[in-house]
């Protein structure tokens, strides 16, 4: 063999023995506990819930599923747990569509969980790729496909995870490395399963939900130029289709789960946005509830619950932080109303609080 | 399918590649069939409903040229198939890629309600230039005839069919004609993993890492004075290490195979004049619209006033040939006018003294690449106004966040300045010269220095780990 056909040799060899290793300590330490739940080592989480759901599926013990978007992100474990009974996990995922939604809770029900607690509104039904196509859920991790466990064992970004988590288990390290974790360069900086996307305690709620800023916020998406994409992703037929395939379609093929399905409290300013600079759009909204309401009703394992209608709620601007994002006071008061049934829809009369909220949004003048 | 797949890289390259050299026992023709058809399984794998579309551009092409270069027609003759040919080429290529675009506006002017809905064909602006380039120089007579496998490899040839380097005709068939290249030769092949493996490094791990500073700011948000510089910087630099890594990719891969690819960048970054700039930024397509538009326009021949209309047309050409936007007509006409001010400064400029020339060099280069990063960022926006807003918030530091992800940001985009205005490129590193069709010299050596070879090594790994999914090259959609 000549001197350049072994330096070839030598080349690809280092390179594969360098890939082995990163696999071998991605598999050894297995950030996600995809195939383990953390023993040796102390449990870390990521905030990135798309990749971090797969994980917890396998890594966590859980008979209720808590699925929304951000609506949903900042619920604690706990709370749950105390209000609703049972052992939650929440697997929220902020900006989340149906499709995405329908596909984790897929893979949740392997687990075999007892309820799922399940936040949706008309925006998640929106017209969405295929969960392949999907560039931000890795669908082959929730799968197990060898591809998807090959990407995240060949994976360098998981790769330096490993690594950091690894430092942070040495005693003489830990103490520097705990203070160099930031989210900002590191994924998996979360100690607490319950912490994943909790607001701390020490987080400023009255700074950050209070009616200035759900005003601002009103005044920023009516902006002449934006007020355009109020109207983005509200195309009924689109809709209709994602919740037949994604609500329906997932609540149908489990009989045995019950679904808590509730419809979140967005503050009024969303609807009179909607009603004054794309009418349309709340046509879509008002015409989508009038389906989706009867449909999901006429499942023996649903149980419907309309939150959009409390005023007391959703008139108080002090509790929002932008026209949609209600504080973490309403999360507790949403588990609140769900032990007690409050609010629930009806199967007598499925539309009810859509008429209220229809009276609402033509009442509500904003006061400048 | 992508160079950043796994998918290509452990099965499609090794496959193509074994059985290249294989039929290379055979003869000199079966590996040219069979690297075309690879090609086209390649192609076909992506955008299967267009490899008709790409067939019969190839066959329609080389008939045109069949007739200009072959048959002794008469020179009226000749030039009425030449404007057959390329007014072929364009209407396909206007019909894929303007028709949405020209409906679009034809709405807006007249207020009608015209729906052309029509998915861009990928790679359909590089093989439609490499072919009119062809047709012009059979034209010209400085073709000699090529067989049709040739050809049809020439057009299809794997490694630049979607992103180009743009190849030239000349510069290729002979290439794939001559009996050498079929033969592993394992310093190619090693020099070829090398740039690879850098090519596959900028874009895995440093493309794809700047990318999500990029979004947020071109997005319907009210990005501040730093963060709409950082959303600016950092496209500037993922686009660079995007595109420049996929060409050295383009360029390894063929070195595997002994042909040697033209080079697509020379550091643009370190551009002291926008001249300078275009010199080294996508250098096969600044060669091209030079050739085959600014010259045939008259050029620089025919005085100032219509030298500078020449540029400006070049540019706006070259600004609407990457795709079907406002956005890139802008992004075009201020390089042309970049261009005009640089040329009219260097003819009615002053003379800079010796002493201060290392500080005009600076000041060129700082002033080179804050226009570019202007440019570009129309060059990435969605429309004209959402470049403008981020122009206007870039231009009013009254408006500061600065926070702590503001400032790791910055540290972040530091890095890659770093990068793109000190270290060497790929070329220099490995000492590729297209020209004299020698590259690595060093590797030769009896004994290298092993710290190259397990570094290089190193960074294919790394590239390798860093692979995501569906990472596409941003320059696929042009």
């Amino acid at each position: 063999m000549s001197s350049i056909a072994k330096n070839l040799l030598k080349f690809l060899c280092a390179s594969a023995l360098i890939l082995l290793m990163a696999a071998a300590l991605n598999f050894a330490v297995d950030p996600l506990q995809l195939f383990r739940p953390s023993k040796l080592l102390p449990a870390v989480y990521s905030a990135d819930t798309r990749m971090q759901d797969a994980g917890l599926i396998r890594s966590q013990e859980f008979d209720t599923a808590f699925m929304g978007t951000s609506l949903a992100i900042h619920f604690r474990q706990r709370d749950i747990d105390r209000i609703l009974g049972g052992r939650s996990l929440k697997l929220s995922m902020t900006g989340s569509s149906s499709r995405e939604q329908s596909f984790v809770l897929e893979a949740a029900m392997a687990r075999h969980p007892k309820r799922v607690v399940w936040q949706l509104d008309d925006w998640i039904f929106r017209d969405t790729p295929e969960i392949d196509s999907d560039v931000y859920l890795p669908s082959g991790l929730y799968r197990r496909s060898a591809a998807g466990l090959a990407g995240y064992l060949f994976s360098g970004q998981m790769a330096r995870e490993s690594l950091w988590i690894l430092a942070r288990s040495l005693p003489p390290l830990e103490p520097a490395v705990a203070r160099l974790t930031s989210d900002l360069v590191f994924k998996f900086p979360i100690a607490d399963v319950d912490d994943i996307n909790s607001l701390p305690p020490d987080y400023d709620v009255a700074g950050s939900y209070n009616a200035r800023r759900a005003l601002a916020a009103y005044r920023y998406i009516t902006d002449p130029v934006r007020s355009r994409y109020l109207a983005d992703d509200y195309n009924y037929d689109a809709m209709v289709r994602a919740f037949e395939r994604d609500a329906i379609g997932l609540i149908s093929k489990h009989p045995d789960v019950t679904f808590d399905i509730y419809f979140p409290p967005y503050s009024i300013l969303q609807f009179a946005a909607a009603r004054d600079f794309s009418p349309a759009a709340l046509k879509t909204v008002y015409d989508f509830t009038t389906y989706a309401f009867p449909r999901l009703l006429a499942l023996p394992n649903v149980r419907l619950y309309d939150f959009r209608a409390v005023k007391e709620v959703t008139h108080d601007l002090e509790n929002y932080g932008d026209v949609i994002h209600h504080s973490p006071a309403i999360d507790l008061k949403v588990l609140s109303w769900l032990a007690e049934g409050k609010y629930r829809v009806e199967p007598s009369a499925p539309l009810a609080s859509l008429e209220q909220l229809e009276a609402q949004v033509e009442a509500y003048r904003l006061e400048r | 399918m992508l160079f950043n797949s796994y998918a290509f890289i452990f099965l499609f390259l090794p496959l193509v590649l074994a059985g290249y050299f294989a039929l290379g026992r055979v003869g000199n023709l079966a590996p040219v069939v069979w690297l075309a058809l690879a090609s086209l399984t390649f192609y076909a794998l992506g955008n299967w409903q267009y490899v008709a579309l790409l067939l019969a551009s190839i066959a329609f092409n080389y008939a045109v040229g069949y007739l200009l270069i072959a048959r002794g027609l008469r020179p009226k003759v000749r030039f009425a198939v030449l404007t057959v040919g390329v007014a072929g080429d364009l209407l396909v290529l206007g019909i894929f890629k303007y028709a949405g675009f020209l409906a679009a506006n034809f709405n807006a002017v007249f207020s009608t309600g015209l729906v052309v809905h029509i998915v861009l064909p990928v790679g359909i602006s590089f093989y439609t230039f490499t072919q009119i380039a062809f047709l012009v120089d059979a034209y010209r007579g400085r073709v000699a005839r090529y067989a049709l496998p040739h050809y049809a490899l020439f057009v299809t040839y794997f490694p630049h069919l979607i992103a180009g380097p743009i190849l030239h005709h000349r510069d290729m068939i002979p290439q794939f004609e001559r009996a050498g290249a079929k033969r592993p030769d394992p310093h190619l092949i090693l020099c070829g993993l090398i740039i690879f493996a850098i090519g596959l490094f900028k874009k895995t791990c440093l493309a794809d890492g700047i990318q999500p500073l990029v979004g947020p700011v071109f997005g319907p948000g009210s990005p501040t004075f730093d963060q709409a510089w950082i959303g600016a910087l950092a496209y500037t630099f993922q686009l660079y290490f995007d595109f420049s890594g996929y060409s050295d990719m383009a360029i390894g891969i063929s070195l595997m195979f002994g042909i040697f690819l033209p080079l697509n960048f020379n550091s643009p970054y370190k551009a002291t004049s926008i001249v300078d700039f275009w010199r080294r930024w996508h250098m096969t397509l600044s060669q091209f619209l030079r050739d085959y538009l600014y010259i045939p326009l008259g050029g620089n021949r025919h005085g100032p006033v219509r030298r500078y209309v020449n540029l400006v047309i070049t540019m706006l050409l070259g600004g609407l040939w990457h795709g079907a936007a406002w956005t890139f007509v802008a992004w075009g006409a201020l390089h042309g006018a970049y261009l005009c001010i640089n040329h009219a400064w260097n003819r009615f400029g002053p003379e800079v003294a010796p002493r201060l020339r290392p500080a005009a060099t600076l000041a060129g280069a700082v002033l080179t690449f804050l226009s570019v990063v202007v440019a570009w960022v129309f060059f990435r926006a969605d429309n004209i106004d959402s470049a403008l807003y981020v122009l206007v918030r870039m231009a009013d530091p009254t408006r500061l966040a600065l926070g702590r992800a503001e400032i790791f940001n910055l540290a972040f985009i530091a890095f890659y300045a770093a990068l793109a205005w000190f270290a060497p490129n790929t070329q220099a590193i490995m000492g590729y010269d297209h020209a004299r069709r020698a590259v690595g010299e060093g590797l030769r050596q009896a004994q290298p220095r092993p710290w190259f070879l397990y570094a290089t090594s190193a960074v294919l790994a790394f590239g390798i780990l860093g692979i995501q999914q569906h990472s596409e090259f941003i320059y696929f959609r042009f």
